[in-house]
């Protein structure tokens, strides 16, 4: 046993079968080969003595041969320095307002809400008139518009693709439109471009508590289940009773930073119920159903959940930036 | 709009209310609160000192050698104001205080003499623009005493972000009627009544020849007038929301308009000819028009003027003109207050590109019935404080005198609407509280008169938004929507585009997202000819800069400028894509064709932040584009529209912006929905780009229209494969692509596969000839092939190769 340990290369295994389990001059062979001299009564004893030692070395020199045919692989590992880093094929990433943007309609489709997408030039009539914001509205100030003509223009949010579906589909509705949407305004907090998803829902009987449980949950799906929301009045020409959403600093948990410009409180959207004008445009009785819609800015929130200080980056596509999300 | 604490607190009592309380209470009411900003910051350091006497310093002309008291001590000070005099009571900064501006006062010898102290003028204390002097402080006042305390300048500015619903806001009076209204405490006016004017016994007259557009004017004479600065007491207030005082009669009607919300125009009398004020358009000899502000004003025959008997002195509620200003001089003053139509103010406003505090207001809505008690809190104002007197009768024209709207309200529509229960008295309460009258209070239906100065109140549901208001957004309950189940349909080009990008990203491509308009120069750089398609814009009537002055017709552009400045920033090696809209311009006044492509662009290395001791420095080509169409082209599974899409090389037909001798299009039959090449090298030129650039662009729309190949299970093969390899010597300019397809071809043969494993020109290879090493997988579903079928199949393969191709076989192998 002790020469079987000593074996290291599968060369030395047949000289040691050929010495101890041979059959013509292998030293346990010969020893079987023997039992015959013995007497009759150590036959059994010395017989079953015999046969356990060779099926000892026997499974030992089996063992033995495994582990020599393994040892090459083996040693070429031992080479591989394993503080390496590991190989690996770069993969790129979705822009992080893309990323944000899809968290968000995810979270609203697992509301059942439906996405739906617009062009991005818009008629004056679907992004204003159809809205109730008729020319010459002071409310018209507070979307600088770009236009194209008199009457086509860069939609200024996606709104009109409420009035869009509300002309060809009848309630139950829900849905969200995410997209790109274009303002003349350019500063270190504005982009002339950006993207939004607006949304909304019409049936019978929505009330304004309903837009607070879907808002709120929403938002509660996108930065944490125990974030502070709260709710306070406003004015958008296509809803009534308006409403802003604020939500507890993210950044300072509500204590007061520069973000939230020291008052604890974020503002992050904008909702409502829908205006009983836009409900009569498109057909429906106000009386027999009513709904909320919604619009929130997909850089801000990126930016408040990536930490993210200056809009201007999202659009220079500087890999130091893409990379990072 | 901005106002004072103080100022407030004369309209309705602010104890107890701290700023940042009422700030907060004001935004959960709907007037959002921009800013809280403590006024006279560090003032309370500065003290009032009285100048006991004033000697000419004996080394300069212009300063005076001080004794001061300052309540405690006396002390010497050298002082340069001119008004400096004996007996003065003004302010002091001793050593070791801070001036607003930052600057620390020390202890200095003045030319030889010791100073201890300085004595402030107004704007050295960031009171007021007045620099004339030192502050001549009234002479009654102790010295020692903190100016904050002296002035009493403790005090709050607040700025509300107004929305346009709410011109009665625009106004302290407004603000005032919020608070009263949620703390039920009394609201007082500094003028509750105004006489009656029936427009008899004075010496002017108003002739309102538009009445739809100015629904009432009102106008007082006053006389005997002096023009001189306001008191401090107004003029900080003025300072304090941001208006640069100008005269007392100026000063009146910016204050009055900013406590009432009431526009008011003062002309100097004398400049109105034949005393005639009349309300009309411009006439076509009324040439053009000089407004206060010294720019001389085209007039459009839709504007609304105010003019005398001969011609304009007012653009209406939007700004006074030059001549009829109100100066030094002046001593009779014709006051007007008058009310006009918002859509056609708004419209002169912006045609004028003159924004101002009062067609700010009048667009947005100013209470018609207001104009009287406004123009007699201003009236009472300058008697007081210019001396002057005022005709006991004036003009009150009042055309377009309105019932007040009146509206019926359902209490089961507030309660379903905002899923609450409130009672008809409860719900009258609230509305009661801001002045709305109501009747019915107990009914299902309440009857609601509506205040004139809430024009945004015009139907039911502003009633339940104020409602809502008053009972607080917070307070309504949170529920969720029951609305039936549903599955809606999923819009397949956007499943798509979502596929696709992440495809690209699996490949190392970063998704860039660019701006939709670009500048136009990108088609010139595009080196695309005058009647390429995608030369046809849209073009923006309005852009922010030529950068930015056209939709895209391409997304190529807008990646390669991405490259520039990631390769100017130290990043060479870069993989990006964007899905986004090209847009098409269609003929005049319709919307261009919106159409989602996709580019993709890579540059420098091939895996791009790998460690190099993995892939050694490998530079991406263009069949690392080619691959990531094929990648998207197999994974999503895409068919043409009979038999499989094809990458075909170009020669002629590339598009101009790319590299001619290496142009590959992927076609569905002999339609091109995709391209790929490296970019031209004039382009990177242009760019300052200095490597190869390869893109491939696609149109999505296009490939959303090909079929989808369906999931089929075929059996896994039972029988084993044989593996032939060859090597051909074939003329260069074999593509190797063909000699793959050639063997494809065989299927029938049981040729399951084939790959190239290698191509090689160079010694020992005769020139103009290359190597291909193929590998091809033979295999049978039926059987387990035999080598002497395998080998007939083979040869018979590499025969028809060499025919077809010139080739033969590489000697030794």
């Amino acid at each position: 046993m002790e020469s079987l340990q000593r074996i290291s290369r599968a060369s030395e295994l047949e000289p040691f079968r050929v010495r101890f389990l041979g059959r013509r001059g292998g030293s346990l062979t010969g020893i079987m080969r023997r039992l015959s001299e013995v007497s009759k009564e150590d036959r059994p004893q010395l017989g079953q003595l015999a046969n356990a030692v060779k099926k000892e070395i026997t499974t030992l020199f089996e063992e033995k041969k495994k582990e020599l045919a393994r040892k090459p692989g083996i040693k070429a590992d031992k080479g591989l320095d394993l503080s390496l880093p590991g190989r690996r094929i770069p993969f790129g990433k979705l822009h992080p307002v893309t990323q944000v943007m899809e968290e968000m309609c995810a979270i609203f489709e697992g509301m059942g809400f439906a996405v739906a997408e617009g062009p991005d030039v818009e008629t004056d009539h679907y992004n204003f008139e159809a809205l109730n914001i008729p020319k010459h509205h002071p409310a018209r100030d507070m979307h600088d518009t770009f236009y194209v003509s008199d009457s086509i223009l860069l939609r200024t949010h996606t709104s009109p693709m409420q009035a869009r579906i509300m002309e060809t589909k009848e309630p139950p509705l829900r849905y969200i439109a995410p997209g790109k949407v274009y303002r003349c305004d350019s500063d270190i907090t504005h982009t002339p471009m950006f993207v939004q998803v607006e949304g909304f829902l019409v049936d019978r009987d929505v009330s304004f508590s309903d837009l607070k449980g879907v808002l709120t949950s929403f938002l509660q799906q996108m930065f944490s289940k125990d974030l502070a929301v709260r709710f306070r009045p406003s004015f958008f020409p296509f809803t009534e009773p308006s409403a802003e959403v604020d939500i507890a600093c993210v950044i300072c948990g509500g204590k007061g930073c520069r973000v939230c410009k020291r008052t604890g409180w974020i503002e992050i959207l904008g909702a409502g119920l829908i205006d009983p004008e836009v409900m009569k445009m498109v057909g429906f009785d106000p009386d027999e159903f009513s709904g909320f819609a919604f619009g929130l800015g997909v850089e801000r929130i990126a930016m408040l959940k990536y930490g993210i200080n200056d809009i201007r980056l999202y659009y220079e596509n500087d890999l130091r930036f893409l990379a990072q999300f | 709009m901005k106002f004072t604490l103080s100022w407030l607190s004369t309209f309705v009592s602010t104890k107890d209310l701290a700023p940042e309380a009422l700030a907060e209470k004001l935004t959960m009411l709907g007037l959002e609160v921009d800013a809280v900003t403590p006024l006279y910051q560090g003032l309370d350091q500065i003290i009032t000192a009285k100048v006991l006497t004033v000697k000419k310093h004996p080394n300069a002309d212009r300063l005076s050698l001080c004794e001061v008291d300052t309540g405690e001590e006396t002390v010497p000070v050298v002082c340069g104001a001119p008004n400096v005099h004996q007996g003065m009571v003004t302010a002091m900064a001793r050593p070791g205080v801070r001036l607003p501006d930052g600057t620390k006062i020390k202890k200095a010898k003045v030319r030889g003499e010791q100073s201890l102290g300085m004595l402030c003028s107004a704007r050295e204390l960031g009171l007021s623009e007045d620099h004339q002097g030192i502050m001549e402080l009234d002479a009654m006042l102790a010295p020692g005493v903190a100016l904050t305390e002296a002035l009493d300048l403790n005090d709050t500015m607040i700025e509300v972000d107004l929305t346009p619903n709410r011109p009665d806001c625009a106004s302290v009076l407004g603000i005032a009627r919020e608070v009263a209204g949620f703390t039920g405490r009394p609201l007082h006016l500094p003028v509750e009544s105004s006489p009656v004017l029936d427009g008899s016994g004075i010496d002017f007259s108003v002739t309102i020849e538009e009445p739809s557009l100015c629904p009432r004017y009102s106008a007082r004479k006053l006389t005997n007038v002096t023009i001189g600065p306001s008191p401090w007491w107004l003029q900080r207030q003025l300072l304090a929301v941001g208006l640069r005082p100008i005269n007392n009669i100026v000063d009146c009607t910016n204050f009055v308009m900013l406590e009432y919300g009431q526009p008011l125009h003062a002309f100097d009398f004398k400049k109105i000819r034949q005393g005639k004020i009349v309300v009309r358009r411009p006439r076509e000899n009324d040439g053009t028009f000089t407004t206060l502000d010294g720019v001389e004003r085209t007039l459009e025959p839709d504007m609304l003027m105010i003019c005398d008997g001969e011609g304009p002195v007012a653009v209406a509620g939007v700004m006074g003109g030059m001549e009829s200003e109100v100066t030094e001089t002046t001593t009779e003053v014709l006051l007007e207050s008058a009310c006009f139509d918002p859509v056609s103010i708004r419209k002169t406003a912006r045609r004028l590109n003159l924004p101002s505090e009062a067609s700010y207001r009048f667009e947005r809505g100013v209470d018609p019935n207001i104009t009287l008690l406004a123009m007699e809190r201003a009236v009472q104002l300058m008697v007081e404080l210019s001396g002057a007197t005022v005709s006991d009768n004036g003009v009150d024209e009042y055309p377009g005198h309105q019932p007040l709207f009146e509206l019926d309200l359902r209490v089961d529509r507030v309660c379903r609407l905002l899923g609450l229960s409130l009672s008809s008295e409860e719900i009258a309460a609230y509305l009661q509280a801001i002045a709305f009258e109501i009747s019915g209070a107990g009914e299902p239906v309440l009857h609601v008169v509506v205040p004139s100065f809430r024009p945004d109140i015009e139907r039911e549901v502003d009633l339940v938004e104020e409602i809502a208001r008053l009972y607080g957004y917070n307070e309504i309950p949170t529920t969720m929507p029951t609305i039936a189940m549903d599955y809606p349909d999923r819009d397949p080009l956007r499943l798509l585009r979502k596929k696709v990008a992440a495809v690209c990203t699996g490949r190392g491509f970063y998704e860039a997202i660019n701006y939709s308009f670009v500048d136009e120069k990108h088609l010139d750089l595009m080196r695309l000819s005058e009647e390429d398609p995608c030369r046809k814009v849209t073009r923006l009537l309005n852009p922010l800069t030529e950068e930015q002055a056209v939709m895209r017709s391409m997304l190529l552009p807008g990646l390669l400028e991405n490259l520039q400045h990631n390769i100017n920033h130290q990043q060479p090696d870069l993989r990006l894509f964007e899905v986004g809209k090209i847009f098409i311009q269609q003929e005049e006044g319709v919307q261009p064709e919106e159409r989602y492509q996709l580019c993709a662009v890579c540059t420098g290395l091939r895996y791009p932040g790998a460690s190099p001791m993995f892939f050694s420095g490998q530079q991406s080509d263009l069949l690392d584009m080619k691959g990531l169409a094929e990648d998207i082209v197999e994974s999503l599974r895409i068919q043409g529209t009979n038999g499989p899409l094809d990458f075909v090389p170009l020669a002629d037909d590339c598009r101009p912006y790319a590299d001619s001798s290496s142009c590959i299009s992927l076609v569905d039959g002999k339609l091109e929905i995709g391209r790929m090449s490296l970019v031209h090298a004039d382009i990177l030129q242009d760019l300052g780009i200095k490597q190869p650039v390869c893109f491939f662009e696609c149109d999505l729309e296009q490939i959303n229209d090909l079929p989808v190949a369906g999931k089929q299970f075929t059996p896994i093969p039972k029988y084993p494969m044989m593996k032939r390899d060859i090597a051909l010597l074939v003329p260069d300019q074999v593509p190797a692509g063909d000699l793959l397809r050639a063997i494809r071809s065989h299927r029938a043969e049981h040729v399951e596969s084939v790959d190239i494993f290698d191509v090689y020109s160079g010694k020992p290879i005769e020139a103009g000839m290359k190597s291909v090493a193929l590998s091809v997988t033979y295999r049978s579903p039926k059987k387990t092939l035999d080598d002497v079928t395998v080998d007939r199949i083979h040869e018979k393969i590499v025969n028809s190769l060499m025919t077809s191709f010139g080739g033969r076989y590489r000697e030794g192998t």
